[in-house]
């Protein structure tokens, strides 16, 4: 099965027409997804400013990702249940949509790099000016958020692009 | 001049045309609505939580706030220009259209509900700046704000549904 086959196979689906067809549902779903990204945009604006060391760089940053971080995943979560409701509810829009898989991939993107760069700075003995990846740890701040904001811009393109 | 023809004089403006007409125009605008839309409603929160009692990454309210508001206010002066400018290229539709209307008196409310918290307890701050939780005031001012901004994005992609 293609993922045209698939698509139409899962927009003819009972739930799929049920998410589709019940008023305030996709309306609803999408408003929270936006919030969950209003979470994400500040967790991670306040974050990777402070590892890129322009913001509240009198706080250690061991203090400002363990503030964040669990906000951040509960974003995460809150995304991936929403976003699933919308591909479920308009399969057609997003699954041959090239927009919407430019998207998954900065978010595959974007979640690595927040995995992989905020919980070594968790650990209690960690101190980032010793760590071999120290002189990574600015630019990397830099991509990540610029990485969500080209998320964003791709979800919003996603209703334009079919 | 009347208010209907002030919304077509805005509609049949160059501007207003460009943005209806040009197919990247209106999505790229609304793109970075969002963006500022979302930076400000994150950076809201982050305050709003502090103050109805949630520890923040720094003891002081009044530093915090002091550190997120330029993003906030920059932020807030980008999503009003670009929301002017969606607004333009389908101006009379918009003024008609409800949760349109919904929005711009949530915002107002949300503009008061700050003007209060700013002339009453955060002239005060210093009283209260290390305390958790804040006095009862402060805790009502953050989870009116968080409310308040929570109800404008509702509105905001609610009328992406409804408008003509």
């Amino acid at each position: 099965m293609n993922l045209l086959e698939f698509s139409k196979a899962l927009y003819a689906t009972p739930i799929s027409t049920g998410i589709r067809e019940t008023a305030g549902i996709i309306p609803t779903t999408q408003s929270i997804h936006i919030l969950a990204i209003a979470v994400v945009v500040g967790s991670a604006l306040v974050t990777d400013l402070r590892l890129a060391g322009v913001l509240e760089t009198d706080e250690t940053p061991q203090t400002v990702v363990r503030r964040y971080l669990p906000w951040m995943w509960a974003a995460i979560a809150v995304l991936l249940t929403t976003g699933t409701i919308l591909i479920v509810g308009e399969p057609n829009r997003v699954l041959a949509n090239p927009v919407f898989w430019a998207k998954m991939l900065l978010v595959v993107l974007a979640f690595a790099l927040t995995l992989l760069f905020r919980y070594p700075i968790l650990h209690p003995q960690f101190q980032i000016e010793h760590a071999r990846w120290a002189g990574l740890v600015k630019p990397t701040a830099w991509v990540s958020l610029l990485v969500w904001i080209a998320v964003i811009f791709c979800g919003r393109w996603i209703a334009y692009a079919i | 001049m009347t208010g209907s023809s002030f919304l077509q004089s805005l509609y049949d403006s160059a501007v207003g045309s460009a943005i209806r007409e040009g197919s990247m125009l209106f999505p790229s605008i609304e793109s970075l609505h969002v963006l500022m839309a979302t930076t400000v409603v994150g950076t809201i929160a982050i305050v709003d939580l502090r103050l109805i009692g949630f520890a923040s990454h720094r003891s002081g309210a009044r530093q915090l706030i002091l550190d997120l508001l330029p993003f906030t206010w920059a932020a807030f002066a980008l999503a009003a220009v670009t929301g002017s400018l969606l607004f333009t290229s389908n101006a009379p539709n918009y003024a008609a259209d409800g949760p349109f209307q919904a929005k711009m008196l949530t915002l107002v409310l949300a503009g008061i509900n700050m003007a209060i918290f700013h002339l009453t307890a955060y002239k005060r701050i210093s009283q209260w700046d290390d305390a958790l939780p804040p006095p009862r005031g402060v805790r009502i001012a953050g989870a009116s704000s968080l409310t308040l901004w929570i109800v404008i994005v509702f509105f905001g992609r609610w009328i992406g549904f409804t408008v003509q």
